[in-house]
């Protein structure tokens, strides 16, 4: 992640953290559990073994971030994002993987995960982790950054988008998030990226998460799209 | 009425075919029947004299009259005085009043009626060819002409001969102008125009089939066109036509015209029937052979007789060449061949019965040849083979286009087949190629720093160094991230490889407070940067970063993208001691083997590595070729 060297930790925008993990793994619940011993403030809301449990437990919880895991024992992880971003707005939905395999994120993105967190870090690292985004910090990397500049498609510069020429289907970057995108491909940090363009670091982050939501609602489009085109609407 | 039409045509052409011929031999039989005309007197006796030799006296003679039959090639003039029978007399003064018909005059002649010459046909017509025998002829003899008493009135019919024809006169018929000039009309119609039209029909067929023999060079076609065009030729020169030049000439081709014609429709027909060499198609060649120099002594002799005798070899031939073609059919023949079978018969019979009556004199009207019509019917029956062959191959061709297209289809299933087969082993061969690499990253990387880990802890004995094992799985761990990341498609995008890259040498870095510079710029992308080009990428600047932070003592480190004319260039520069510096054995590794791997690595990615002094510190420089494929495919990490 890029951005784990720029936010001071612990401050109290993240006081009333309520988790919610859903993870077939006991020792990641271990760990977790560890590494909550260091916020007294934080509680863990519950936790799910399975996509069965978590859909009967996990909406009545009262948790403002959902760890997910996307490899769960009866079914993908995507499902279960695509109805906590349903009935849950307001949460964070983290998904916490080994790898953070580009490919893999975009799918959980567009489902509407808000962020990622590597499994396998340090406690502390995982804390610092979860503050950032809830502070408004968006974890990003250079593929997915990539990636998300294929996906999406720019505005030329001085030209708005057509609405004519503009379909359901097709997401506009704005030239400001273009920029930013290509910066973090290209390997920058969001500190340089801020001084490059003269922002803060923390609207580059606004900039990183507005394009989450995008990913996220133009998904839901086309889904809503391909049910009319069926027939199923 | 459609059920009857199928029945019709589902019946063999040879079955109706000889049901047809029946019926025409039977009418044929009927019409030429030896039968009188009503009111008409047949006169069979005439007096004739020489004129060229005015020493002879008139003689009674008996009509038909044939001069070959008592002089070998008489060519002379001879007068035939003609009494009118008596029985005209009370006819004579009314209307319609009488006439006289010649059936048979030739070859040239006129009549005379009381002294006025009341017809003549090429009497006064110089040297050429014609035969005026070749059609009847009507002369109405005018009431005022006559005299009286009636027997004084005088027919007198003379004519001139030519050698190698029948010359002469045959029985001459007296009657009603009306009954006459309508047997006239009747003969006229069988000598003249249906030959014509038999000339008319062979010649378009016969132009046909040299058409389609010129077009497919099947010789079945050129006998066809060969025989139908003879017979043309024949016919026309059996009509009433008269031809310049010396008779001779176009005697000889009339009568070799018929040689040729039997032999090329035999020769067409044991083609048809496929043959081979028989003794029947043996003599058939012969006779065609022969026949031009047996006709040419026969022209040179002048004698009739000789003529007489090849028609009698040409019907002998046929007959035997016809029974040859029934022995054959012992062995079953196809439709169109019995139907050839059936329709030759008939024209041999129209033949023979042709022989018989006009050269030796059977009974039977010899004014009506059969053998007219015989060709007519053989000419349509040999057509209706034609078309039937020509159908035939064309359904052939149609079977032999779908059988081609049927193959076409089947190689092309073998081809697609083959080429999955290809596919496959391409994708078997991909698949091993990189499950070696990664095979071998994982040895490398992985196992060893796993290895590693598993000494510290077997080691370590009782007392785990948990912070020691925690750091050495986490760059375990690493490793295994940064294999995987080289996994993701990067499309030899530079700065994004290198950003992903410096995720995980971050760590490292500010571990050992050395600031990073970040000058990376967006630059083409750079062939041969695939998957295993990227980790063979990595692995270099991984190296290059191990050196700075061990060995440089640096405090900052440069890492810049930039583009230079075709190449592009990624350079790692530190503000450390320099090359020169270390103490030697510890740059890169060991006395130099992390140079070796350094240049392996980026021989394999097709780069070329320079080092330089950076004053102070080292500058590293990968310069990539933008040409094209100056990486190698193959190769040992």
């Amino acid at each position: 992640m890029t951005d784990t060297d720029e936010r001071p930790a612990g401050t109290a925008a993240a006081g009333d953290t309520r988790i919610y993990l859903i993870e077939d793994d006991d020792s990641i619940l271990q760990f977790l559990q560890r590494a909550l011993l260091a916020r007294p403030g934080w509680h863990l809301s519950g936790h799910s073994g399975s996509l069965a449990h978590a859909r009967e437990h996990a909406l009545r919880s009262q948790a403002n971030v959902f760890l997910v895991d996307l490899g769960l024992p009866d079914g993908n992880g995507e499902d279960l994002l695509r109805l906590l971003a349903r009935e849950q707005p307001e949460a964070e939905l983290l998904v916490f993987t080994v790898f953070g395999e580009e490919s893999r994120l975009i799918g959980a993105l567009s489902a509407g995960a808000t962020g990622y967190v590597l499994k396998g870090c340090s406690p502390q690292e995982l804390i610092e982790a979860i503050e950032q985004i809830r502070e408004g910090g968006a974890p990003i990397s250079p593929l997915l950054a990539r990636l998300l500049l294929k996906q999406f498609r720019s505005v030329q510069a001085g030209q708005p988008p057509d609405p004519a020429d503009t379909p359901d289907e097709v997401v506009w970057l704005s030239e400001r998030e273009t920029e930013v995108l290509k910066l973090v491909a290209h390997g920058y940090v969001n500190k340089e990226i801020a001084a490059k363009l003269g922002i803060s670091p923390a609207t580059v982050s606004t900039h990183i998460k507005n394009l989450y939501r995008k990913l996220s609602v133009h998904s839901r489009v086309q889904v809503v799209r391909i049910a009319q085109e069926r027939g199923l609407l | 009425m459609r059920a009857l039409l199928r029945r019709l045509l589902d019946t063999p052409a040879y079955v109706w075919a000889a049901l047809l011929l029946t019926a025409l031999l039977l009418f044929l039989a009927q019409v030429t029947r030896l039968q009188g005309v009503d009111g008409a007197v047949v006169v069979r006796q005439a007096h004739v004299q020489l004129p060229l030799e005015p020493a002879s006296a008139a003689r009674p003679v008996a009509l038909p009259h044939v001069w070959d039959d008592v002089h070998r090639s008489w060519s002379g003039e001879a007068w035939y005085r003609i009494t009118l029978p008596p029985e005209l007399a009370a006819l004579a003064r009314q209307e319609p009043g009488i006439g006289l018909l010649l059936p048979r005059v030739g070859v040239r002649f006129r009549v005379l009626f009381n002294g006025h010459e009341l017809a003549s046909e090429g009497w006064r017509r110089g040297p050429g060819y014609l035969d005026a025998g070749t059609q009847a002829h009507f002369v109405a003899l005018p009431a005022s002409l006559m005299r009286s008493p009636w027997q004084d009135n005088r027919i007198e019919v003379q004519l001139r001969g030519q050698a190698l024809r029948i010359s002469g006169l045959s029985p001459v018929w007296f009657g009603p102008a009306d009954v006459l000039l309508q047997r006239h009309h009747w003969l006229q119609w069988w000598q003249v125009h249906l030959t014509w039209m038999v000339a008319a029909s062979a010649f378009l067929l016969g132009l046909l089939s040299l058409l389609i023999w010129a077009h497919s060079g099947e010789r079945l076609f050129g006998l066809l066109a060969g025989g139908l065009l003879v017979l043309t030729g024949r016919l026309a020169l059996s009509a009433p036509v008269f031809l310049p030049g010396p008779f001779v000439l176009w005697d000889y081709l009339h009568k070799l015209s018929f040689t040729l014609y039997c032999g090329l429709i035999y020769l067409f027909m044991s083609e048809l029937f496929d043959f081979g060499q028989g003794p029947a198609r043996k003599l058939v060649r012969m006779m065609m052979l022969a026949g031009p120099l047996w006709l040419a002594v026969q022209a040179w002799a002048g004698d009739y007789q000789l003529y007489r005798l090849w028609t009698g070899v040409i019907v002998l031939v046929c007959l035997f060449a016809l029974l040859q073609v029934m022995h054959r059919a012992r062995w079953g023949l196809d439709v169109n061949q019995r139907l050839m079978v059936v329709v030759g018969l008939a024209t041999v019979v129209t033949g023979l019965r042709d022989f018989m009556v006009v050269q030796l004199g059977l009974p039977g009207d010899a004014d009506i040849r059969w053998m007219t019509p015989g060709s007519l019917v053989l000419m349509f029956a040999m057509g209706w083979v034609l078309l039937q062959r020509v159908t035939r191959s064309l359904e052939q061709v149609g079977r032999l286009n779908a059988e081609l297209a049927r193959q076409v289809s089947e190689r092309e299933e073998e081809l697609h087949a083959v080429f999955d087969r290809l596919r496959q082993a391409e994708n078997q061969r991909v698949l091993e190629t990189e499950r070696r690499r990664l095979t071998r990253d994982m040895h490398d990387g992985l196992g060893s720093q796993l290895v590693q880990t598993l000494n510290l802890v077997r080691s370590s004995g009782e007392r785990i160094e948990s912070a020691a094992v925690a750091s050495m799985l986490s760059h375990a761990l690493e490793e295994l991230r940064m294999t995987l990341d080289s996994l993701e498609p990067m499309e030899g995008d530079l700065p994004t490889i290198l950003g992903t890259l410096r995720q995980r040498i971050t760590p490292a870095l500010q571990a050992a407070r050395i600031e990073l510079d970040w000058q990376v710029q967006e630059v083409p992308a750079v062939p041969g940067l695939e998957a295993r080009g990227v980790m063979h990428l990595f692995r270099c600047l991984q190296e290059v970063f191990a050196n700075v932070v061990k060995h440089a003592h640096a405090t900052r480190v440069t890492v810049r993208t930039w583009q230079e004319g075709s190449q592009v260039l990624l350079s790692v520069s530190d503000n450390g001691v320099g090359l020169g510096a270390m103490p030697a054995g510890q740059a890169f590794r060991a006395g130099g083997r992390g140079m070796g791997n350094l240049r392996l690595r980026a021989g394999e990615i097709g780069a070329e590595l320079r080092f330089s002094d950076a004053r102070p510190g080292t500058c590293v420089t990968l310069a990539f070729d933008l040409g094209g494929a100056t990486a190698r495919r193959e190769g040992p990490a």
